[in-house]
């Protein structure tokens, strides 16, 4: 970022992110309430990282109105192996995603990013990944990099792909919620997978996991963390008692995605000791866990 | 081509497409989607004397076809606004008017004061409006304050001055005479109205501040309304806003009286939108045969019998 006109430091302010039309490709049910659709927009997919987010937009009506915030699940190559769109994960919850769901192959929407500053290019031998429902979304990409499956971003990324061992401790209600397991099982991550209901791995919750895993000799150098506000609270006190850095992808609520309306803020602590309300858009949404003050 | 300039008083613009306060951040935040070079003007997010905090999230809330927003003038101060922002907004190649709201007329004059420092601001708009200051300052609900305000500031700053007002009342163009006779080069019009939206089963307010003011295209034709009523009472330069989303938005405020037009809420959901009305609304002017926007300006033709209401109530 330009030094000097830069308003605050905004980890998460992308210069190259556009606004673009993308195409539906594909867009599948793959879980309960659990679609994956796939567009094409390459100028998107070729700059955007892991952990990083773009609003989705339906331009041929205005209720819903405003973009939806969603993180990319990877990026997708043509039959010449050029980056030609994303691929992303989404619940069906509310107004965008249930008229999402009825989108056809051929529809066009209107996406803007990459946007937010996305995961850290990581740098240790094991990495944990914990994740709650959707939450599981961007890790995807994430596990892709650091074992060297795929490449992200521009020729400017200076990716990393020296972990040995990447978990991901993985909860979700029930075993018809879970999506792309065999995906990471693929690529080689070891899946902790707990549920709510015992119907698949272990009744409970990721925290029972998770503390299993460090107190094994697999223990996680770093975790990254996405899922309900609850249980990113519960998995960034258990890293703390374990002195293990950890990292959590917030998922406020956004209005515009890319810091101009101020609705997604939430409190950050600050140097000082003091606190603020921050932008997650364009400060996050991926903040280290003890800068957060849970309400 | 036609001529895009407008003249608002000592307010000049080389197009009437504005982006709104508080719908744009520090500008910086849309460079990547903007071209600011083809905005006829940035108004930055609302500064206030003091930093203030902002309210409790959830601080907006989609409802149908609109948005309603408790923002809290989340802002750090007019004296880090001059540090950090004002040399960056400046050295765009766009027109800034910096946006300034105070809890009574004096904090409006040291605000005032302190950008008459900034001659290369193009000008500064008064938020006179904004409904979610809690404490309840709504200078523009009342005309003999509205006009304090706006004198006094004029005394004490040189550049032009744009008084923003809210639609919360009951008779806006008796305020907007006062604006315009305290000395307001144009008023904007209009702020978001207040409302409220409620989640039934928990028995809770959605926003955290409870109240909060509606925006986008659901309040388009309460601003547009605002902007005849004012247009046919009150002889001052029009600003309108409200609901915005393409040229034909444009072209029914600038007909209905407004001598330009500023984008909000529709930046968050089309960011590119205001700096591509420029040029469109420079072909759509030449197609209609117009040599100028202010040929168009208030060109509203009303039924001849019909009371439209638009002198004071
Ligand atoms: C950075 C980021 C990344 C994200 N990534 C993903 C992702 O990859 N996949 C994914 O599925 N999601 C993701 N999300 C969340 C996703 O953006 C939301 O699920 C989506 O915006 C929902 O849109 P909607 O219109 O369907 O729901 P909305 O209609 O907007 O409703 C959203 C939620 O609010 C509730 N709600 C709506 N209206 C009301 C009301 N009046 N009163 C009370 N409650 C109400 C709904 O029940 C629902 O739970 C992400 C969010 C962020 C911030
Ligand atoms: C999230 C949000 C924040 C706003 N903040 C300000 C502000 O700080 N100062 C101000 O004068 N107006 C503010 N407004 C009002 C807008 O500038 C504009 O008057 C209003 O939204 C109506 O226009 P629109 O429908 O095109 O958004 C805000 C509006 C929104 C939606
Ligand atoms: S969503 Fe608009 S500022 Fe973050």
């Amino acid at each position: 970022m330009d030094a000097g006109c830069s308003p605050h430091d905004l980890a998460g302010f992308v210069p190259s992110a556009v606004e673009c039309h993308g195409q539906v490709v594909e867009n599948r049910c793959v879980a309960k309430d659990t679609w994956i659709m796939r567009l094409f927009c390459p100028e998107l997919a070729r700059e955007i990282t892991p952990g990083q987010f773009f609003m989705v937009r339906d331009p041929r009506v205005t209720d819903p109105m405003l973009g939806r915030p969603f993180a990319l699940l990877d990026v997708w190559k043509d039959a010449n192996g050029n980056v030609a769109g994303v691929d992303f994960g989404y619940v069906v919850v509310g107004k965008m995603t249930s008229l999402m769901a009825t989108w056809p192959v051929g529809d066009d929407c209107v996406l803007w990013g990459p946007l937010g500053n996305g995961f850290p290019v990581s740098d240790v031998d094991r990495l944990c990944l914990v994740a709650g429902g959707i939450g599981v979304t961007p890790f995807l990409a994430v596990t892709n990099e650091v074992l060297g499956a795929q490449k992200y971003g521009n020729s400017n990324r200076i990716g990393s792909s020296r972990a040995k061992s990447v978990s991901l401790c993985y909860g979700a209600r029930s075993e018809d919620y879970l999506m792309c397991v065999d995906r990471f099982r693929a690529i080689g991550v070891k899946i902790h997978i707990s549920t709510d209901d015992g119907s698949c791995g272990q009744k409970g919750f990721v925290t029972d996991t998770l503390r299993e895993l460090i107190s094994s000799d697999d223990c996680p150098q770093s975790i990254y963390c996405c899922g309900p506000e609850p249980m990113m609270q519960a998995v960034s006190e258990l890293a703390a008692e374990s002195h293990i850095p950890c990292w959590l992808s917030l998922e406020t609520p956004m209005a515009c995605g890319f810091g101009i309306c101020f609705s997604c803020v939430t409190r950050v602590r600050m140097d000082d000791g003091s606190t603020d309300y921050r932008r997650t858009c364009v400060e996050g949404p991926v903040f280290r866990a003890e800068k957060l003050c849970f309400s | 081509m036609a001529d895009l300039t407008v003249e608002l008083n000592r307010l000049k613009l080389r197009n009437p497409i504005l982006v709104a306060s508080g719908t744009f951040g520090y500008a910086k935040e849309a460079t990547a989607f903007v071209d600011f070079s083809q905005l006829g003007g940035i108004i930055p997010k609302t500064v206030t004397l003091l930093p203030r905090e902002g309210n409790p999230p959830p601080r907006t809330v989609e409802t149908s076809c609109g948005l309603l927003n408790s923002i809290g003038l989340d802002n750090d101060g007019i004296d880090t606004f001059i540090e950090k922002h004002v040399d960056y907004l400046t050295s765009l190649d766009c027109p800034i008017i910096a946006n300034v709201a105070g809890h009574n007329a004096e904090e409006f004059v040291v605000l005032a004061e302190k950008l008459n420092a900034f001659p290369q601001l193009a000008g500064v708009e008064l938020n006179m409006s904004c409904p979610n200051v809690s404490g309840g300052v709504d200078f523009a609900t009342n005309p003999d304050m509205t006009h304090a305000v706006i004198s006094a500031v004029r005394k004490k700053c040189k550049l032009p001055i744009i008084a923003k007002l809210t639609p919360n009342v009951t008779n806006i163009v008796e305020i907007a005479a006062a604006a315009a006779e305290g000395g307001a080069d144009a008023v904007t019009l209009i702020n978001t109205l207040m409302g409220v939206a409620i989640d039934w089963r928990r028995r809770k307010p959605i926003l955290g501040n409870v109240f909060g003011g509606l925006s986008g295209p659901a309040i388009k034709p309460v601003a547009l309304r605002i902007v005849c009523q004012v247009a046919k009472a009150v002889d001052v330069p029009i600003i309108g806003v409200g609901g915005i989303q393409n040229l034909n938005d444009v072209m029914e405020f600038l007909v209905a009286g407004a001598s330009a037009v500023q984008i909000g809420t529709a930046s968050f959901y089309s960011p590119g939108l205001a700096s591509r009305l420029p040029a469109e609304l420079s072909d759509l002017l030449d197609s209609e045969g117009a040599a100028s926007v202010s040929d168009i300006v208030c060109t509203l033709q009303y039924p001849e019998a019909t009371p439209v209401a638009c002198a004071a109530e």
